[in-house]
């Protein structure tokens, strides 16, 4: 009744519809037919919901709800979206409610010493960061750090969990300024208070200049870095280097020091092909490697020939990749302009992108498809803001705008937290995103 | 009348009337037309007089015949032909003065006028024939009694000229063929021939000017010629003029004859001229018509409709408007056409009009009725010129004062800046992080990477000092390198050269580099491609104002030139040995190899402040103090390609672009201006010069806007170093 009175309240046109869900029990409405005023937005439909909701279940906490009519979110008015998208209004309509995408929490920031330029949360146990100092840090939640990862001379650009599988110890490789690649090796279930600084048991050498970018095969005993020195480079991860470690010996004997093994590394083949800084590599499948350059293309390698299988011209220059979409087929890359691009490879134009998100206001600096939605994406950019994208709309799902300078490196984590670092040398997570 | 003869086309009458004197001995050119009318005195008609007359009738006519003789005609004679001739006895023979006492009067009438020996009558009668016929003849023809005229003796030709040479009087003889006789020519006729040939008349006492008696004036006379009455007939109107007149009056009703329409004149005319035609206007003093009034409309009437009369809140809303944009004249409804109250500016608009016809300019404008549009060049559109810088995104924020120089090392992964905080830093392109800074403690002026990319050093001028910086980028054998390479075990002083007395390396602790100590303030520093020769310009430096130096011999040369001005910039020819040196006015080009100058460009301007040279080498663009910026094409000639007058400020700096058909100038407007320039390989095709792009952003701080700006190597990016302590990146 109290609906009834509510859009009793308007006195524009009524349609009527029929809220539908896949969610869960709780989450079920009635799926009896309603009129409902046409000029209801997102916020008026989510109201409806929950007060349906409400009415079965009288203990239920508001919650915001996104509406997909025929597949695409709604982003203004009923009334608007029908005339625009064609559908008649005098059947009944079927909405389909999801849960929103945004963060309902803020967790705590993590605090570093210099600005955050890399993340990786791929691992459900922990973060890894990247940061100016030129240290790596392990985080195990929100503003507790596990491990230090000492070494580096220069910036740490990029920074990828290789292989967190293993119950004990967690691979893990960083790239920095200084032309090198770090491996490491921690315990990734021994947490103390205190951060333990670790040594890398491996350093990889062979680029001309800094190292922008690194990406793991998937199954992790290989991993591809991007340079500044337009090359990309294949390394093995695996620690049975005869020759690197009679380097290392001599090295710990001068120390004097009580140490891991440290060994040294070089390049088992070179990319080479890109005319300018290689700025991103993902990995995605096992024997190809897609790359962004600032040579303003993006390439599709063939690991096994070293060849360039495909080429994608987009006239900016490029600073991310990520790789996903329906069956790992949509690139999405963003660079240095305020388009978040997405290109479908398997269409026969493809030098056109299908999607374009240019909500932001500057360069994007990075962008990474969910691991498990096959719609969802987030992208960072140095306007300072975070945002989540729906394939279904063109509108930013949600902006995550808690950042006081540029956002330097954004990732996902859990599957329903976003990580991200920038210039106020910040670590941020954003948590309790629900995504299906 | 009766004709006599013709000869050579003039024909001779004689009329019965006159009586006609011939003047035997008479002159060829003169014809005398005499009149003998009953009682007058004979008349003289020198008629033809100076034409070479052409024949003579000689003395055709029998004296009866001449007796008949009225009126005489022309009658020629010609001395050169034939010379009429009568000797004395024929002349009494053929003359018969006792036959017509008439004739004889004539003759007296004559003898008066002429003299007596003229009395002679031709004595052979053949008239005009050919004497040829008598060739054969023994006769010459026949006298006038018809008996023949026997030819004399024929004389001997020697014994005639024998004659003729002792006869003196020898050259006034004349033999007369057609008489077959010798005439010796009296001294008379001598006189009138000689008048003749003259030109004049052949009596010496006939005078030509003569005043004239209009003998036949009766007018005034008291006795007219007729005193006979006016006759009847030009009293009566004549039958045959009003029969003429019916014919006509006939014609005109049958409409035989039209008349031409009388022309209308226009009713009304205006009585001052037309406005607007000003045909005869213009060839004096330029017409200006006046302005054309405006009509009055329905709003001004007394008793408008209700449309036009404004509400009170359009009234208000005239009180917010300028004075100038109110309406000059708000419509009012007046009951009745007595109510309307007098016009209350009727003494200041009469005053204004009279300011206005004193102080109004008379001067006419020329309108020019041309479209604007058509006027600019055809250029290409900026879509197609893309990709050019055009929005920034990224800031380098971190110094204290105004940025002064930048500069973007080759592969384009830093830029260093120079300021006036006395800082040199180095700065992340990508994310704006500043990496390096050296603290110099005095502002530092310019800012040079080294174009070698393994060999990253970094060269900044700090007052008179250039410091070349160790940055610290490249791997550990290039460290060693540059280590090597900045590091001067004593301080050289160039054996017995007397560049060390301006001009030392000193090895420089503090930041771990070489200090080159320039004696002047350096105002340019340009590196050459190879990365070891590094040019200095010190424009207070007088004859060593350009400095060459070698890195890796730590030589300084000084330029072998005589500038003429004061050097601004200098810049090294991107492929080839040439050098260019901006002076105020002029750019100068120098074949460093041959060590000679090339050229002269002048550019025109008043200062020029920056001088940059395309990648191709054959192209130069100068910005100057004056906002100007000259685009020189080397192939074409010495003067600018092209002026582009952008900035209203000062132009500090302008820049190639490497790769990108791009060049771009600051200013200190705080803007700076992308220009693409695109420089075809094909020589017969000039460059071309589109403006693209107005970036701004910076504000001005001191006056001063950008001070600096540099294309990235690589990317279509422009940076720009501003006096508000940023550094700015536009990307495209």
């Amino acid at each position: 009744m109290e609906i009834e009175r509510e859009t009793n309240e308007g006195n524009s046109r009524r349609i009527q519809v029929r809220f539908i869900t896949k969610l869960k029990a709780p989450y079920k409405v009635p799926t009896t037919a309603i009129a409902i005023p046409s000029d209801l937005s997102r916020l008026g439909l989510s109201s409806i919901v929950n007060k349906l909701l409400q009415a079965v279940d009288s203990e239920w906490k508001t919650e915001p709800f996104d509406f997909l009519i025929d597949g695409e979110l709604v982003r203004m008015s009923l009334e608007q979206f029908l005339l625009v998208k064609g559908i008649s209004a005098e059947k009944i309509l079927e909405i389909e409610y999801i849960r929103a995408v945004a963060p309902r929490k803020e967790e705590e920031p993590s605090p570093h010493d210099d600005w955050v330029s890399a993340v990786d949360g791929s691992s459900p146990r922990f973060i890894l960061t990247g940061c100016y100092d030129s240290l790596g840090r392990i985080w195990k939640q929100a503003g507790w750090c596990t491990h230090i990862l000492e070494g580096h001379s220069g910036a740490i650009s990029s920074v990828r969990i290789i292989n967190s599988e293993g119950a004990g110890s967690v691979t893990v490789a960083t790239a920095s300024k200084d032309r090198t690649l770090r491996l490491w090796k921690f315990d990734a279930e021994d947490s103390t208070d205190h951060p333990a600084r670790i040594r890398a048991f491996k350093i990889l050498r062979g680029h001309n200049a800094s190292v922008h970018s690194i990406a793991a095969k998937t199954s992790g005993d290989m991993i591809c870095s991007g340079s500044w020195d337009c090359t990309i480079n294949l390394w093995r991860t695996n620690d049975t280097d005869t020759n690197g470690d009679a380097v290392s010996i001599k090295k710990r004997k001068v120390n004097n020091k009580i140490e891991e093994s440290q060994s040294e590394g070089e390049a088992v083949s070179t990319l080479v092909g890109h005319t300018q800084c290689v700025s991103s590599v993902v990995w995605p499948q096992q024997d190809t490697i897609y790359s962004a350059s600032w040579d303003h293309s993006v390439r599709k390698w063939d690991v096994e020939t070293g060849k360039d299988l495909s080429d994608i011209f987009c006239g900016k220059a490029l600073n991310c990749i990520d790789i996903g979409g329906e069956g790992l087929a949509l690139i999405a890359a963003g660079g240095s302009d305020p388009v978040l691009r997405i290109w479908d490879p398997r269409k026969p134009g493809t030098s056109a992108p299908v999607f374009q998100f240019s909500s932001h206001s500057s360069w994007i600096s990075a962008c990474k498809w969910h691991n498990t939605s096959p719609l969802h994406l987030l992208s960072s950019s140095y306007d300072g803001k975070v945002m989540l994208w729906d394939l279904r709309t063109a509108w930013p799902v949600s902006i995550i705008d808690t950042h006081k300078d540029k956002v330097l490196c954004a990732d996902w984590w859990k599957g329903d937290c976003v990580v991200s670092g920038g210039v106020d040398a910040q670590l941020r997570i954003s948590s309790d995103i629900s995504i299906q | 009348m009766r004709k006599i003869s013709t000869i050579e086309g003039y024909i001779f009458f004689f009329s019965f009337q006159c009586f006609t004197l011939v003047k035997k001995k008479a002159n060829e050119h003169v014809i005398f037309l005499s009149l003998f009318r009953a009682g007058d005195s004979p008349f003289f008609f020198p008629c033809r007089c100076g034409l070479p007359l052409v024949s003579f009738l000689s003395g055709t006519m029998s004296h009866q015949e001449s007796q008949k003789l009225d009126n005489v005609n022309p009658l020629e004679t010609r001395v050169e032909d034939v010379i009429e001739r009568g000797d004395n006895d024929f002349l009494d023979d053929n003359h018969d003065q006792d036959e017509h006492s008439e004739s004889s009067q004539s003759h007296q009438a004559v003898d008066e006028s002429d003299s007596s020996e003229d009395e002679v009558a031709p004595r052979n009668t053949i008239g005009d024939v050919p004497l040829e016929w008598y060739k054969d003849e023994k006769h010459i023809g026949y006298d006038i009694a018809g008996r023949k005229i026997t030819k004399k003796e024929r004389q001997d030709k020697l014994d005639s000229f024998l004659a003729s040479a002792d006869d003196s009087k020898n050259w006034r003889k004349i033999y007369d063929e057609y008489n077959d006789e010798e005439v010796e020519l009296t001294k008379e006729e001598i006189k009138h021939i000689r008048r003749l040939l003259k030109g004049k008349a052949p009596h010496a006492e006939f005078d030509p000017y003569a005043p004239y008696v209009d003998w036949f004036k009766w007018d005034d006379a008291k006795h007219p010629l007729s005193n006979a009455p006016e006759p009847k007939r030009r009293f009566i109107p004549s039958k045959w003029e009003s029969k003429k007149v019916v014919e006509y009056v006939r014609a005109i009703r049958k409409g035989l004859i039209k008349f031409d329409q009388p022309k209308e004149e226009p009713r009304f005319y205006c009585l001052w001229g037309d406005d607007s035609s000003s045909a005869d206007r213009t060839k004096h003093l330029a017409y200006i018509p006046p302005p054309k009034p405006k009509l009055p409309g329905h709003e001004e009437s007394y008793n408008p409709s209700l449309e036009y009369i404004p509400t009170q809140e359009e009234i208000n809303s005239y009180q917010l408007m300028y004075e100038e944009d109110r309406p000059k004249f708000i419509p009012k409804k007046f009951t009745s056409f007595r109510s309307i109250p007098a016009y209350e500016n009727a003494i200041k608009d009469s005053f204004e009009r009279c300011l206005d016809l004193y102080l109004c300019p008379r001067v006419r404008k020329k309108r020019i009725n041309i479209d604007p549009e058509s006027l600019k060049p055809k250029l290409p559109s900026r879509k197609d010129l893309r990709p050019y810088p055009s929005t920034c995104y990224l800031d380098y924020r971190g110094h204290e004062g105004a940025v002064l120089s930048i500069s973007v090392e080759p592969s384009g992964q830093w830029i260093a800046s120079g300021s006036k905080d006395g800082t040199v830093r180095i700065w992340e392109v990508e994310t704006g992080r500043c990496l390096r800074v050296w603290e110099i403690g005095e502002a530092v002026q310019l800012v040079a990477w080294n174009p070698l990319p393994e060999l990253p050093v970094l060269a900044a001028s700090v007052g008179a000092d250039v410091l070349i910086l160790n940055t610290g980028f490249g791997n550990e054998e290039e460290q060693k390198r540059i280590k090597e390479l900045l590091h001067i075990g004593t301080p050289t002083t160039d054996d017995s050269d007397d560049m060390s007395s301006f001009l030392s390396w000193i090895q420089d602790e503090k930041y771990d580099c070489i200090r080159l100590r320039h004696y002047r303030t350096v105002s340019s520093i340009e590196w050459h491609r190879k990365g070891d020769y590094l040019s200095t310009v010190m424009p207070a430096g007088e004859s060593r104002a350009v400095l060459i130096h070698q890195l890796s011999k730590r030589l300084t040369q000084r330029l072998p030139f005589k500038l003429h001005g004061l050097p601004v910039s200098s810049v090294f020819h991107p492929t080839r040995s040439i050098f260019f040196v901006a002076t105020k006015k002029n750019v100068r080009v120098y074949d460093l190899l041959k060590q000679k100058l090339i050229k002269k460009l002048e550019t025109q301007l008043r200062e020029v402040s920056s001088i940059a040279v395309h990648p191709a080498g054959d192209n130069l663009i100068v910005g100057s103090k004056e906002g100007k910026l000259c685009w020189f094409d080397m192939d074409l000639s010495s003067k600018p390609y092209k002026t582009l007058k952008c900035h209203p400020k000062d132009i500090t700096k302008v820049a190639f672009h490497r790769s990108y058909p791009l060049f771009a100038s600051c200013s200190d407007d705080c803007t700076a201006y992308i220009f693409h320039g695109m420089v075809y390989a094909d020589l017969n095709q000039n460059p071309l010069i589109v403006p693209l792009e107005i970036l701004r952003g910076h504000t001005s701080y001191d006056g001063r806007g950008v001070m600096d700006c540099k294309f990235h190597p690589r990317q279509p990016w422009l940076f720009t170093a501003g006096a508000d302590s940023s550094i700015k990146l536009y990307c495209h």
